[in-house]
């Protein structure tokens, strides 16, 4: 596997973990942290996906 | 829990959403960056630093360079990272980090993190526990209770081995209260039970449940609940007992006698035995799946003849808050001379004794009247085995020295077997013949 896969891959995990961290948190949030964490949770979405994307294309 | 300063290096926005979150009630400091992150560790005085390794797309690990600087400022540095090579994992503890943990379980990792450091700083504070609540001057001794101490703040079970008298439950005390666990320490000699009572002791009963049960009552399991469940002399325990002991370990639930709904209680395990556990296991007389569960950590407390020192430093303490003593030089030299088959609990009985006494210069005479003779280490011969033999004929007198001796050295080394073996120079088959016989005179005794 070469590195940009590699790094990628490391990229895609660190993110998925923070996403599954900050569910598990979300519960016990106030409503204010609720509403900054789902714009947070939403942006690392939108990257998990970027990353799975350009995954695609290194493969 | 008191307030912590940290150092958290993270770029990923949601992962410092995260760990602030996680650590709301301490002093959190972020960084996104390298360069962030060292001018903060030159600014600031931090506990501890949870260091993201891989600082955005394409980085090179450039977190290890934090974990080196933060190291080299005595910073407790736990890396938290998506990155799973042994090379990486290698390069981290090297460069200084204490802990390393997989991103991903913030919720139980981060509180459980702060818990141990918070009682591991306790633990290495308190200096003075060899001061106070476990008495010893002696260098091994000390450092085998300051290692077991380190695991004090954990859920691993603590074995502690050692002669009978020689502060198993003053260890086992100190370790629960350097647990940061907040329920009771719940101490139970299991030798003191018969196999009946040892079962309603642990577990505990509903009203009605055998004759005499008048009341419904609370095991220790469940009195230890977040807490300490000390067993003492585990080796004694029955078979039977140590099937029903290690379910309950296994599931943390069990069955109060006459109860048909379980209880559930989240106890840490801490057992001390005198015996050597191998040889228990040997015997048939203990579990290897029990031994297995009690045996995370072990600790081998020395008896105090090999620890001389002590003999001067517990008698002070035992006197500190009383009438003081002070011994003649032949009294000390007497004292240090003794065996002390008892141990600590000896020394106290004997302290308790000289301090009630009329006087508080203690000469030899004294000591002499209230320590045996035949314990004296000098090698004197008891008194008595002249008239053992009169009676029982030499052979039997012959044969009641080498055994006291044997049984004396295993005491003295825990009951270790190749210990004495290689102490007395004797043969497995002598240890062995020494030890039936032994058996079969406490089977006898028994009935």
């Amino acid at each position: 596997m070469n590195t940009d896969v590699s790094k990628l891959l490391h990229d895609l995990k660190s993110k998925c973990a923070s996403l599954k961290s900050a569910a598990e948190l979300y519960k016990d949030c106030s409503p204010a942290e609720r509403k900054e964490m789902l714009a947070l949770m939403t942006a690392a979405a939108g990257e998990i996906n970027r990353t799975v994307e350009a995954l695609n294309k290194a493969a | 829990m008191e307030k912590l300063n940290i150092l958290v290096l993270e770029d990923d926005k949601l992962a410092q959403k995260v760990m602030t979150t996680q650590l709301a009630g301490h002093e959190a400091d972020v960084a996104g960056d390298l360069k962030t992150a060292l001018k903060k560790l030159e600014a600031g005085r931090y506990d501890i630093g949870f260091f993201d390794l891989m600082l955005g797309p394409g980085d090179d690990y450039s977190g290890l360079k934090a974990i080196a600087a933060a190291a080299a400022r005595g910073i407790y540095c736990v890396v938290v990272s998506s990155s799973d090579s042994d090379e990486i994992i290698d390069r981290a503890y090297e460069l200084g980090a204490a802990d390393f943990y997989a991103k991903g379980n913030e919720e139980s990792n981060v509180a459980e993190i702060l818990r141990k450091y918070v009682q591991r700083r306790r633990a290495e504070r308190a200096g003075d526990i060899f001061e106070s609540a476990f008495i010893t001057g002696d260098p091994e001794t000390r450092a085998a209770a300051a290692e077991a101490l380190k695991y004090a703040p954990t859920a691993l079970p603590l074995l502690i081995l050692g002669p009978s008298g020689t502060g198993k439950t003053s260890l086992a005390r100190v370790l629960h209260e350097h647990s940061g666990r907040d329920g009771a320490f719940v101490s139970i000699n299991c030798s003191a039970y018969t196999d009946d009572l040892l079962e309603a002791e642990l577990f505990g009963y509903r009203k009605g449940a055998f004759t005499g049960a008048a009341d419904a009552r609370k095991g220790r399991l469940l009195e230890a609940h977040r807490g300490t469940l000390f067993l003492d002399e585990i080796g004694t325990m029955s078979l039977n007992m140590q099937m029903k002991l290690l379910k309950a370990i296994e599931e943390r639930t069990f069955y109060p006698l006459g109860s048909e709904r379980p209880e559930h209680s989240d106890f840490r395990i801490i057992s001390a035995t005198l015996e050597d556990p191998q040889d228990l296991i040997a015997r048939g007389r203990m579990r290897f799946d029990l031994f297995q569960r009690i045996h995370g950590y072990t600790i081998t407390l020395k008896p105090l003849a090999q620890r001389k020192g002590d003999v001067f430093l517990l008698a002070k303490h035992f006197t500190k808050d009383g009438k003081r003593l002070s011994f003649t030089t032949e009294a000390r030299r007497r004292m240090e001379e003794y065996a002390w088959p008892g141990n600590v609990r000896e020394l106290k009985k004997f302290v308790d004794l000289l301090s009630s006494g009329p006087g508080g210069r203690i000469g030899e005479a004294e000591v002499k009247r209230h320590l045996k003779e035949g314990e004296v280490m000098t090698g004197r011969a008891g008194g008595g085995i002249y008239e053992y033999a009169l009676a029982h004929g030499l052979e039997a007198a012959l044969e009641k020295v080498s055994g006291d001796i044997i049984e004396r050295n295993l005491r003295e080394n825990g009951g270790v077997r190749t210990k004495t073996l290689a102490d007395l120079k004797i043969s497995t088959r002598l240890l062995y013949a020494t030890l039936k016989k032994r058996d079969e005179a406490a089977a006898g005794e028994k009935e």
